[in-house]
């Protein structure tokens, strides 16, 4: 530690030396006063005879310093100075950088969770790979429980599988019921992920699975802190979950939140109790071709991906011949996580990587900008850094100089940008709707987010301060040499890469501009399609009679109470009630048909998709009704069975002829079509019009999915929500409620991410324009102060207005048009690539195109006619007077 | 700067003579350059300041010690005493120096033949 203590010691050793130096000269004088001198004299000759004692003493100093980190101090407080001398400067940069940095972070950071890092809380997560099925025509699909099991007892090529089912429960007793997600997984669950309980037990591959036998529950750490306030007491204890009691066996650690990438679940159930908590579950874990689970395999030590993959391919081939009456075609594939179809990185890849790319290239820009404005810098300080090199300082030594400013512009972005990251997170939240899904698992500022806004600001001190480095000192030598003679070589060099880096800004602008330009044509055109029913004035709530423990008869009987108790209330229109709300996250449930008189091509799909509705339901969604009737209450299981087809449905089926009477055959019986009623959209808006079909509640009563209450009112819609949840609370309060909102943010939502997705993009463009503007200015603005003479002259020689002003228009059309004309090349490379993320948009759509060119040309513009301004105020006699 | 070819020969030539000097008796700063003047018979015009530099980088490498005193003429003075590391160093560089000089002079009465 002997550095150490020298570092402590430092101030005594240069007391030492100065008092040591004072004492010399006070002899020497002395001395030279004996010798005859006069006092001054001898001070004067001792001096001389001494040398140069400020310098003398510097390098005696220097013997003690640690010459690295001293000096980097040395250049970090020579920097803080320059900046203080440009504090605008210094700003933009910091703070452009802050922008670039917080929104390549914040994106970063969402995309770890959700594509990087799919399953925190889990031990060694990267040998954890989804296998999923695919049918025969080729559309993905979960996987059964039966198939589970033999994957699980025949590959060779994992340590272990697991499955699992995401489903909303009702937890808790009717005095305190809340609904939250769950997974019913497999036994071993667990054990696959490698997860350790963060209080009790989990349950573990030795729990049997026998159906119904293990009513055990392991709860989230959010879960436990929320319901329970932390209290351990509540391993062992025992809750209710869709009315059936369960014991708490543990609680999950806080990072894992189940198995789906960036959804957060609350409980965990094992697979055996599905019959407990749905009604038809048993018969889900008995049934090949009820296909529900996700499967997520832990490859074995040893075992490569491509060997195993293989295994999985050769052997669900041979079980799909095996099992052909169910599996006929099918086929297994084993994947990374991120390329799953469960959770919620299969909504949110696609944005993501848009928007990463999106703020990659506002970074560049931004980088563009910082160098652009350093070298500028470095120019205006040439003959600084020029006396430095006369003095002897070395070329590396003004390059790290350079480069330390840059560096310190880089960290100072960097850290104010983490603050701009952390409060950004959750504004991607809006990304995917909050309803009708599990909670997004909001990412934090952690480790590798930390080291990712670290290697960001290296990367930026780098791309931003390496060419002003190198320029700047060129520069230096070249005034070193000329002694104050302008435009050196050094000079020259600088103002062409200043001019190179503004035309790259403004190329990249143009690209993102194009970007944001067809995301919103994108939008735009998703949005103007018509869904077929009017979501306005509508209110909806969904409520769970399963979770409550209805059974069939009591389940029709409380919705039709509901709707009955509704129509009554002032202001209401119509009331109604359906299993499937159009425009849900999901397609919802299908049923294989016959139609009567129609013969199928081969291998067609005759699983159609379908809702269960009550009467009015037309009504209060206005579809209008092209023939035929709606549903009443006498369409129950006591009438015969009636069905309402759309119009996609008769035009298919039935050639587009007379459909009423025509019968077709679901559910074991036969259906009578009572009514035709206009397309309407189900899944999402940019589908094509599909053959689908209504049945009553009354007649085909599915208790595994919720119902939703529909309700159309004349009155403000918040009001007809609370309605609806007064009304059902009267009738049982044990019953929950939710999703309860104005249908028309409902069916808004699968459009939420694409809207979200869409405002950041065209902030970003904004951003990138601005500092492309920014940049142009800035060469303009240098420019005409380094021309001012050369327009003094020519002002007096005659040079009209419109002369001034081809001089500035020449320094920014050259930059604008090549600008310009780069980033529309580019940008024709950057709308292939996102072609497919685009509705009804072509890739080259001119509109687009020609606005981002438009918008570029207007920007450069109003960022040029500042300088413009300031030529033409040039008198000729101020500017020869500079000479 | 005036006498610049008077003054060091090459790096460590000033070291060099102090850590001699130091050899024979312990002295301060101003002592030093005295005798250096003496002993060379001013044909080394050292510039009295750059003797400083030089004692420090000996204090740092610990080929000197050095300790608060009182000279002959009643100062208050910092006394520089050769360390066995010094002596040692002293040693090897004055072989070093004279084999230098050694060649240095072949070479130069090679040149002095043609």
């Amino acid at each position: 530690m002997r550095w150490l203590d020298r570092l402590l010691r430092r101030r005594q050793l240069y007391d030492d030396l100065a008092s040591e130096m004072q004492s010399h000269l006070e002899e020497k004088t002395d001395e030279l006063i004996a010798r005859g001198l006069s006092p001054a004299e001898a001070r004067a000759e001792a001096r001389r005879a001494f040398g140069n004692m400020t310098y003398i003493q510097e390098e005696g100093r220097a013997v003690w310093q640690w010459p690295t980190l001293e000096s980097i101090l040395m250049d970090v407080r020579y920097a803080l100075r320059q900046m203080r001398g440009v504090p605008t400067m210094a700003s933009v940069v910091v703070i452009t950088l802050a922008i670039g940095i917080a929104a390549t972070t914040t994106v970063f950071s969402w995309t770890r969770r959700v594509l990087l890092d799919p399953l925190p809380g889990t031990g060694a997560p990267e040998r954890i790979f989804a296998l999923e099925t695919t049918t025969a025509s080729g559309s993905w699909t979960p996987t059964s429980w039966l198939d589970y099991r033999d994957f699980r007892r025949y590959l060779k090529s994992f340590d272990g599988l697991a499955a699992a089912y995401p489903t909303s429960l009702a937890l808790g007793d009717a005095a305190r019921s809340e609904r939250v997600w769950g997974e019913l997984v497999s036994a071993n669950f667990f054990d696959v992920l490698r997860v350790q309980p963060a209080l009790g037990g989990l349950f573990s591959s030795t729990v049997e699975e026998n159906a119904g036998a293990q009513p055990l529950v392991v709860i989230s750490y959010e879960l436990w802190q929320r319901r329970w306030h932390g209290d351990s007491a509540v391993v062992g204890s025992v809750v209710d979950i869709n009315q059936f009691p369960f014991r708490v066996v543990g609680v999950a650690p806080r990072a894992f939140h189940g198995s789906m990438s960036g959804e957060a679940f609350d409980v965990w159930v094992p697979a055996a109790m599905l019959g407990q908590i749905v009604p038809t579950g048993g018969w889900w874990l008995r049934d090949r071709g009820t296909r529900t689970f996700r499967v997520l395999a832990r490859l074995r030590d040893g075992v490569t991906f491509a060997a195993a993959r293989a295994e999985v391919e050769s052997f669900t081939a041979f079980m799909a011949s095996v099992n052909g009456a169910v599996s006929k075609g099918m086929e297994g594939r084993l994947m990374p996580i991120w390329q799953s179809h469960w959770g919620a990185q299969d909504a949110l890849r696609e944005p993501l990587v848009v928007l990463l790319v999106a703020c990659g290239l506002v970074l560049l820009i931004v980088c563009a900008n910082a160098a652009s404005l350093l070298l500028a810098r470095a120019t205006a300080r040439a003959r600084e850094l020029g006396l430095r090199v006369a003095l002897g300082a070395p070329r590396v030594r003004l390059i790290r100089q350079l480069l330390t400013e840059a560096s310190l512009l880089a960290i100072s972005g960097a850290t104010l940008g983490l603050l701009g990251a952390a409060w950004l997170s959750r504004s991607l939240n809006s990304l995917l709707p909050s309803f009708a899904r599990p909670a997004l698992v909001a990412p934090h500022v952690d480790r590798s987010v930390l080291v990712f806004t670290a290697l960001l600001a290296i990367t930026v001190t780098v791309l931003a301060g390496i060419v002003p480095a190198l320029q700047g000192s060129r520069a230096a030598l070249g005034e070193a040499l000329s002694s104050g003679g302008r435009g050196t070589a050094g000079n020259r060099g600088a103002a062409r890469a200043r001019r190179a880096l503004v035309t790259l800004e403004m190329a990249l602008a143009v690209v993102s501009l194009v970007g944001a330009g067809l995301f919103f044509q994108s939008f735009r055109h998703t949005r103007a399609v018509s869904p077929g029913f009017d979501a306005q004035h509508v209110a909806m709530a969904s409520v769970s009679v399963t979770l409550a423990g209805y059974d069939s008869a009591r389940a029709e009987a409380f919705l039709g109470n509901v709707a009955d108790r509704l129509s009554r209330e002032p202001g209401v229109q119509a009331a109604s009630y359906t299993d499937y709300v159009p425009l849900s996250l999901g397609a919802g449930s299908w049923e294989e048909l016959r139609v009567e008189g129609y013969a199928p091509a081969p291998n067609e799909n005759m699983k159609l998709y379908r809702a269960a509705i009550g009467p009015d339901y037309f009504k209060v969604l206005r579809v209008p009704l092209i023939a035929g009737r709606e549903f009443t209450l006498a369409d129950d299981s006591a009438h015969a069975p009636v069905m309402i087809v759309n119009g996609a449905f008769v035009r298919h089926f039935l050639g587009g002829g007379a459909a009423l009477g025509v019968r077709v055959h679901g559910w074991g019986r036969w259906f009578t079509i009572v009514g035709v009623v206009k397309d309407t959209k189900f899944y999402r808006l940019s589908d094509a019009p599909t053959p689908y079909f209504y049945v009553p509640v009354r007649q085909v009563y599915r208790p595994e999915y919720g119902y939703t209450v529909l309700l159309r009112t004349a009155g403000a819609v918040p009001q007809a929500v609370r309605a609806i949840e007064q009304a059902v609370r009267a009738l049982d309060p044990g019953i929950p409620v939710f999703n309860a909102m104005p249908l028309e943010s409902y069916v808004d939502g699968p459009l939420e991410g694409q809207h979200a997705a869409m405002r950041l993009l065209i902030l970003l463009a904004l951003i990138a324009s601005l500092l492309a503007a920014i940049g142009l200015y800035g060469i303009v603005s240098y420019a005409v102060t380094q021309r001012t003479k050369e327009i003094g002259v020519r002002v007096a020689l005659g040079a009209q207005q419109r002369d001034v002003l081809q001089v500035v228009a020449a320094q920014m059309g050259r930059l604008l048009f090549l600008g310009v004309a780069v980033g529309l090349i580019a940008s024709i490379a950057v709308a292939r690539l996102v072609g497919s993320m685009l509705y009804q948009v072509p890739p080259a759509d001119l509109a687009v195109f020609s606005f981002a060119a438009f918008t570029m040309i207007v920007i450069s513009i109003l960022a040029t006619s500042v300088p413009a301004r300031r030529a033409l105020r040039i008198a000729p006699v101020l500017a020869l007077r500079e000479e | 700067m005036p006498d610049s070819e008077s003054r060091d020969l090459f790096p460590g030539a000033l070291e060099l003579m102090v850590l001699r000097l130091l050899k024979r008796q312990p002295m301060h700063g101003y002592a030093l350059v005295q005798r250096i003047q003496q002993a060379s018979q001013n044909l080394l015009q050292v510039e009295e300041g750059s003797l400083y530099p030089a004692l420090q980088r000996l204090l740092k490498e610990r080929l000197v010690e050095a300790e608060w005193g009182v000279s002959a003429t009643n100062r208050r003075v910092r006394i520089y005493r050769i360390t066995r590391a010094g002596s040692k160093h002293l040693g090897i560089e004055i072989s070093r120096f004279e084999r230098m000089l050694e060649g240095i002079t072949l070479v130069l009465a090679v040149g002095g033949e043609t």
